[in-house]
């Protein structure tokens, strides 16, 4: 019985082995984004004064409601954005960039662009995104 | 017993056969645009090979940047059709994945993942795009490296900066890149420049950001 138990657990560790090898640049549970640059809301809110909030949301979503305080940055309108969000920054602050939910990607891709175009330091992405602080925050 | 049998195999055959399957030409679309391209479509085309009508119950894109529109909400046997994704390129870039989920009520293949990437031309590769002093630091020049790409020869680069209190000199270093040295004035109060950035052969532009910081710099 034992035997048979072995055998078969053995079979189907193999196709497993191949898609695994196969499949190596694209494990879905491999985080894009390394667990040490993203924040949790209650995180980031203890933070307080010493975070900055980026809203990487299109203009419309934004302008309907946001995290108090959060400034505008997204890839619509990069060029124009980003300086407005570089007179804010200061060293000694933590980025936050956050957008709609846990499956968007545009808070990653800001995030992104900041540490490697504009090379900041401290730049964070909100787990759950904005749904997370409106769920967090009723 | 051999009724039932036949009953069986016949119940089976009409199950398999009356049934809905909206066929793909393809679930992955790569588009290349061009620098001067707003946007990039991907038309998704289908037909419904099955002998039931196929109705969409929902089309979702994975990223407010990207618009997804089905001709019709239902399709007949035998009917072909697209789903049209319009991403927005905005100023993104580098390769852009963007995804647009169809929901239908084909109980076999109920969702369908069609996959839109859209690779940028990124002309000009800019590091970094943002050098700064603390205020009080010595106002030495700070380098931002630009790379053209192997396809967009540069021989020569304009930068202006939008403050008299920044300068920028642009030196060629060979194999399509540059540097351009960064100075300030001096660093005694909290100023910004932005830095416009121009190739000769290309009308686009590019940024970069210079300023005074008020915290004292550890760059």
């Amino acid at each position: 019985m034992v035997r048979q138990v072995l055998i078969v657990a053995a079979l189907a560790f193999v196709p497993g082995l191949g898609q695994a090898i196969y499949f190596r640049d694209k494990v879905s549970w491999q985080s894009p984004v390394p667990a040490s640059e993203m924040v949790t809301v209650a995180q980031a809110r203890a933070w307080g004064g010493n975070a900055i909030w980026v809203d990487a949301r299109p203009d419309n979503e934004f302008a309907r409601d946001h995290v108090p305080g959060a400034l505008s940055l997204n890839e619509d309108r990069w060029n124009e954005l980003l300086p407005q969000f570089l007179a804010a920054w200061s060293q000694e602050k933590k980025v936050v960039v956050y957008c709609s939910s846990q499956s968007c990607n545009a808070s990653r891709e800001v995030a992104r662009r900041l540490r490697n175009e504009a090379q900041l330091k401290n730049v964070f992405v909100l787990e759950g995104g904005w749904e997370e602080w409106l769920r967090t925050n009723r | 017993m051999k009724t039932h049998i036949f009953a069986f195999t016949l119940s089976i055959i009409i199950c398999m056969t009356a049934r809905a399957e909206l066929k793909w030409d393809q679930t992955s679309i790569e588009l290349h645009p061009t620098a001067a391209d707003k946007q990039a479509i991907g038309h998704f085309k289908y037909q419904n090979s099955g002998s039931k009508p196929v109705r969409f119950k929902s089309v979702r894109t994975s990223c407010g940047c990207t618009a997804a529109q089905s001709q019709k909400e239902e399709v007949p046997p035998g009917e072909k059709g697209e789903i049209t994704a319009t991403f927005n390129i905005g100023e993104r870039t580098g390769t852009q994945v963007k995804t647009v989920t169809v929901e239908t009520d084909d109980p076999e293949h109920a969702t369908t993942v069609l996959t839109l990437k859209a690779v940028i031309p990124q002309q000009l590769e800019i590091t970094p795009t943002f050098v700064f002093w603390g205020q009080g630091e010595a106002p030495k020049p700070k380098t931002i490296v630009v790379r053209a790409a192997k396809d967009f020869p540069v021989k020569h680069l304009r930068v202006t900066s939008s403050s008299p209190d920044f300068q920028a000199k642009v030196e060629e270093t060979g194999n399509g890149q540059f540097k351009i040295d960064v100075q300030p004035q001096d660093t005694k109060r909290p100023i910004a420049s932005t830095l416009t950035i121009q190739t000769e052969d290309s009308p686009k532009i590019f940024y970069a950001t210079a300023r005074i910081t008020n915290a004292p710099a550890i760059q």
